[in-house]
């Protein structure tokens, strides 16, 4: 099963466009967000997406219950994400240089307005009704070790799915780069909406 | 690392234990892991000088014990044979730490299974007649633990918050 073809990728493409504008409107500044690699990987894979370190990263989790559940990750190292902080603040890069109150005020309120933007876009696929049934919770910063961010994630489910969908997504605010993560760990119920298997051959008339 | 199939001892020494999986190793070095909701488990045999760490996830095995050190009821026995057989002693007498168990995005409602995770354990370690001589629990952040083989020191380092000893 792979995530870059079909359905599954025009969602996150089309969350990622809907992010973009978002962004810009909440900035008042050009903003985009490309999703540079889709991911569907086996969930024993999944402990390593943020890799193994001992430096903490930063990140922001939202939890999405209804029709489709599961949770989503929003992370980046530490400078990506301090400078992501600065330029939503508009203060020179390197202003920042620990998580305050204002930093994660900032770096949360991103996540709100991407998370929702690729929720909306979910809503979209699912079709009518859909919208109704997601509901995203406030988002939670959070800076730790990578591994235990994973680790943590996964524990989260109770229904646990065996994929995790991970895009590798780029910010550009007034055409700044900023390398970020977003890992969706769907539900097991929601893998068979998005990601439904291939019908198959020879059984058309 | 499975039964029968045991790393090469610098592996044991280097490597971080993955989620659900045992460490073991005898003599020198450190055995570390980082854990989140996980539950590090430390066992420490001092007369041999030798350490299992698990890296446990769930409370239990519901009888799906495959890999062992995933689940709390399956690591414990599973972490004390493997000692056996490291050491050769079929009496070990052993000590067991606790790290772990947090509640790092508080969504769920009911008891954390971080918290699930470390109750598990020290219900099967006091059933075994293991004593907890020392852990670090619960809280709102991850940790990395570091254990000295030889002595059973567990270093935990907690990003941001510190290194505390449990000795």
């Amino acid at each position: 099963m792979t995530a870059d073809d079909g359905r599954l990728a025009a969602i996150f493409h089309r969350g990622a466009d809907d992010a973009s504008h978002a962004l810009a409107k909440w900035l008042g500044r050009p903003a985009a967000l490309a999703v540079e690699r889709l991911e569907a990987l086996p969930i024993v894979d999944a402990a390593a997406v943020m890799g193994s370190g001992d430096t903490p990263i930063c990140g922001c989790v939202m939890r999405i219950d209804g029709a489709i559940g599961g949770l989503l990750l929003l992370a980046a190292d530490d400078d990506a994400g301090l400078s992501l902080a600065d330029t939503l603040l508009e203060r020179p890069t390197g202003t920042s240089t620990s998580w305050g109150d204002l930093e994660r005020s900032a770096v949360v309120e991103t996540a709100n307005i991407v998370g929702c933007a690729y929720l909306n876009a979910i809503c979209a696929a699912l079709g009518p009704g859909g919208a109704a049934g997601i509901l995203p919770s406030p988002p939670v910063f959070l800076r730790d070790y990578p591994a235990a961010v994973m680790e943590a994630v996964l524990m989260e489910q109770q229904t646990l799915a065996e994929i995790v969908l991970l895009a590798r997504s780029e910010f550009r605010i007034d055409g700044t780069p900023f390398d970020c993560r977003l890992v969706f760990l769907p539900d097991a119920a929601s893998v068979a909406v998005l990601m439904p298997p291939a019908p198959e051959q020879g059984t058309g008339p | 690392m499975t039964p029968g199939d045991p790393p090469p001892p610098e592996a044991r020494l280097s490597d971080s234990i993955a989620i659900g999986q045992i460490g073991v190793a005898r003599g020198e070095g450190v055995l570390r892991t980082f854990v989140g909701s996980c539950v590090g488990l430390v066992l420490h045999a001092r007369p041999q000088r030798s350490a299992a760490v698990a890296h446990v996830m769930l409370p239990s095995s519901n009888g799906h014990g495959s890999p062992p050190g995933k689940y709390a009821d399956t690591a414990v026995v599973e972490a004390l044979r493997l000692l056996r057989e490291l050491t050769g002693e079929h009496d070990l007498s052993c000590t067991a730490k606790l790290v772990g168990g947090a509640a790092m995005f508080a969504f769920q409602s009911g008891i954390p299974i971080g918290e699930q995770n470390v109750l598990a354990l020290e219900k099967i370690l006091g059933e075994l007649g293991i004593p907890i001589t020392g852990r670090l629990c619960g809280g709102r952040h991850g940790r990395r633990l570091i254990v000295d083989v030889a002595t059973g020191v567990v270093t935990v380092e907690t990003a941001g918050h510190g290194t505390e000893t449990l000795a």
